[in-house]
């Protein structure tokens, strides 16, 4: 049977040649993903890692050490800062330059048009450029997953296949968290085979969140093949000058500080009060604070100084926001969504206060104090103050 | 004619706000018995938009695509905006439409409003999507220069060029400042920490002006008020909702109990002696600390 849709597609970033961590995870989640699906479909599609920048031609065997078959680069002063329009056109022109298509696996040169499977980050660079880049292919995006599955599935869908049974041979799952962290979604790219509207969506695309997966361990005797692409640049995708670029200090550092206090929902029958009583505790310590997800929302209302000091998206602990491995982590009045727990599950020693004895915080912690925040925080105060004398470093 | 046409795409979400929201034991969102709202992320879009209007004097347009109730969120957006122009893209042929689906009928709607845009605002994400897709995905459609975090923005009407601050931050590297410059028309999607600045009195008097000029705006909003169905658009069928849809929810279940990693030690919150002991067991766990 011909197959139209070979290979799975990694969107590398990096910064001046050092690759970000999650580029190296997505490769390592890829390497896993294809290693199973050639075994069980006799194939030998490729994990292909697509790179884009300057001076980057050097660091690109890197990558076929740490997983990939085969490397794309196009290396171009104007690709040396991620400017979304340029990087957009030039990803979108390797995934459907025939020839290209054709070196990664010449036996299959004549049926390829474009990758089976594309993956990016989803973070600051990623989450955007997957999205005009699908938009460009005209193609499907699911956003932050932590899961992936490759199937055959077998639906009869009214829109998709009207209403007809039919198999979707190596579907790619793409699982995200919801808002909540209590609910897992399965996002299917799938094409229409309803003679009423027939449409390819092909490549089935995904942004996936960094911290998720794990690198595989550097090889430096793997072998692979490296191409170079020479991007077609129109002058008017140029149109962004970049004028400036300063590193800042984020107010909040969950790196440095051994102890980190973080507070969820649990706040809710005084969270003025409730908040007060977490900076108090977190002073004792000289710890830093952290929050949920949902306390990023702002549910409740309370004083302008509170609520924007920290109920902002640059606390948030977990998979939307940081993850720590502080020595020690309270979680006050946290239930223990998955998402959050992704965020603390590394720190040292867990200590969780909440009244719910059911909520899944108590599988993640050392010691579950069961009680109301604003009953234990006091008592754990007054005697941290006895016991605990913190010498700022 | 203004100097300056700018858009804003909006999203009626549910209202996360505590007394609103409502949550299944379970810990899932009730959507039956939460309440909706203009997005959060979408009303900073609409302050940004608010922020031409003052400083440059520019024509405000809001468009959403929603069921019949969205007209709620437009109302919210108004009143944040000054909005003279509200667009509500409602059919049921839109219904199931994923972030590919939807930026078709909205950049096709963007193109329905008065004069020709030269700034489009979206919010970062929604609160109960939370893909961030659909403002890069319009902006793309529309053929605009995408620029993305974006934490404030100048725009010089004589070079009809816009300057903007994008916040960059990527995980495991220091957090990121980027200005850069393009010519109009851009799409701009708002960082959640943007915040409007107005600083001399006559920006505070503008300021003033059209807030009460807004206030009296949402009063007539019907006024201001268009809907427009899917034939009205002139939308390609194939393009939009379900048809238009690469991808589909296939499953949604409760994510599994992980098994636990650590054996908690349960203690009685009310017992002062059981206090002292975790006391204890912290100030051993912080141990490497200095500790008199």
């Amino acid at each position: 049977m011909t197959e139209n849709y070979r290979h799975l597609y990694v969107v590398i970033e990096h910064i001046d040649g050092e690759f970000l961590q999650v580029s190296l995870e997505m490769i390592g989640e890829a390497r896993r993903l294809l290693d199973e699906f050639n075994s069980k479909y006799s194939s030998n599609e490729k994990v292909v890692a697509v790179i884009l920048g300057y001076n980057i031609k050097d660091i690109s065997k890197q990558l076929i050490e740490y997983g990939a078959d085969v490397v794309i680069y196009s290396d171009n002063p104007e690709l040396k800062d991620v400017r979304n329009t340029i990087h957009t056109k030039v990803i979108s022109q390797i995934a459907q330059d025939k020839k290209t298509l054709g070196e990664v696996e010449p036996e299959y040169a004549s049926e390829v048009k474009r990758p089976r499977y594309m993956f990016f980050a989803a973070d600051s660079i990623g989450r955007h450029l997957s999205s005009t880049v699908l938009t460009e292919l005209e193609s499907g995006l699911a956003s932050d997953i932590n899961k992936l599955v490759i199937e055959d599935i077998e639906m009869s869908h009214q829109q998709k296949t009207g209403g007809i049974k039919e198999t979707y041979a190596k579907t790619l799952e793409m699982y995200r968290p919801d808002f909540s962290g209590f609910l897992w979604t399965t996002i299917l790219c799938l094409d229409n085979r309803n003679p009423a509207f027939k449409r390819d969506y092909h490549p089935q695309a995904c942004s996936i969140i960094p911290g998720v997966f794990e690198p595989l361990k550097r090889d430096s005797k793997k072998e692979g093949k490296i191409i170079e692409f020479i991007p077609k640049i129109d002058e008017k995708d140029l149109r962004v000058k970049v004028l400036s670029r300063k590193i800042i200090q984020s107010e909040v550092d969950f790196d440095t500080p051994r102890t980190i206090v973080s507070f969820g929902r649990g706040i809710k029958d005084d969270p003025e009060q409730n908040i007060k009583i977490v900076e108090q505790l977190a002073k004792e310590l000289n710890a830093e604070i952290g929050i949920t997800l949902p306390i990023s929302k702002k549910p409740f209302s309370v004083s302008q100084a509170l609520d924007s000091k920290y109920m902002t998206p640059d606390r948030v602990i977990g998979t939307s926001g940081h993850k720590t491995s502080a020595m020690l982590y309270i979680a006050a009045g946290v239930s223990g969504a998955m998402q959050h727990v992704w965020g603390m599950k590394d720190s040292g020693f867990v200590v969780a206060i909440n009244p719910d004895e059911d909520a899944p915080i108590k599988n993640e912690c050392d010691i579950f104090i069961k009680g109301r925040m604003e009953d234990v925080i006091p008592m754990l105060i007054e005697e941290i103050k006895k016991q605990i004398h913190i010498i700022e470093a | 004619m203004c100097a300056l046409n700018v858009a804003v795409i909006i999203k009626l979400e549910p209202d996360f706000s505590e007394g609103n929201v409502s949550y299944n034991p379970d810990g899932t969102l009730n959507r039956a018995e939460t309440k909706n709202t203009l997005g959060p992320h979408s009303a900073i879009a609409a302050h940004a938009a608010f922020y031409a209007k003052v400083m440059y004097d520019a024509k405000v347009s809001i468009g959403t695509m929603g069921p019949p109730i969205a007209d709620l969120a437009l109302q919210q957006a108004q009143q944040i905006s000054d909005a003279e122009e509200l667009h509500l893209y409602s059919d049921r042929l839109f219904a199931g439409a994923d972030t590919l689906g939807t930026a078709e009928v909205l950049k096709t709607g963007i193109g329905k409003m008065q004069g020709k845009m030269d700034i489009v605002f979206s919010g970062h994400r929604a609160s109960d999507g939370e893909t961030g897709q659909t403002g890069p995905q319009t902006g793309w459609k529309l053929g605009f220069t995408f620029l993305g975090n974006v934490i404030s923005y100048s725009v010089d009407l004589e070079t009809r060029t816009i300057r903007v601050k994008r916040l960059i931050s990527l995980l495991g590297v220091p957090v990121v400042i980027e200005e850069v410059e393009a010519p109009l028309p851009v799409f701009i999607s708002i960082d959640p920490t943007y915040k409007s600045s107005f600083d001399t009195i006559s920006q505070r008097l503008s300021f003033q002006k059209y807030q009460k000029e807004a206030s009296e705006r949402v009063e007539n909003y019907k006024e201001h008020f268009k809907v427009f169905n899917a034939e009205q658009l002139g939308v390609d069928k194939t393009l939009v909702g379900l048809p238009g849809s690469p991808t589909i929810v296939y499953k949604v279940e409760k994510v599994p109990k992980p098994t636990a990693t650590r054996q908690a030690e349960m203690i009685d919150g009310s017992n002062p002696e059981q206090i002292k002991k975790v006391v204890a067991r912290m100030k051993e766990a912080l141990s490497a600390m200095v500790i008199k």
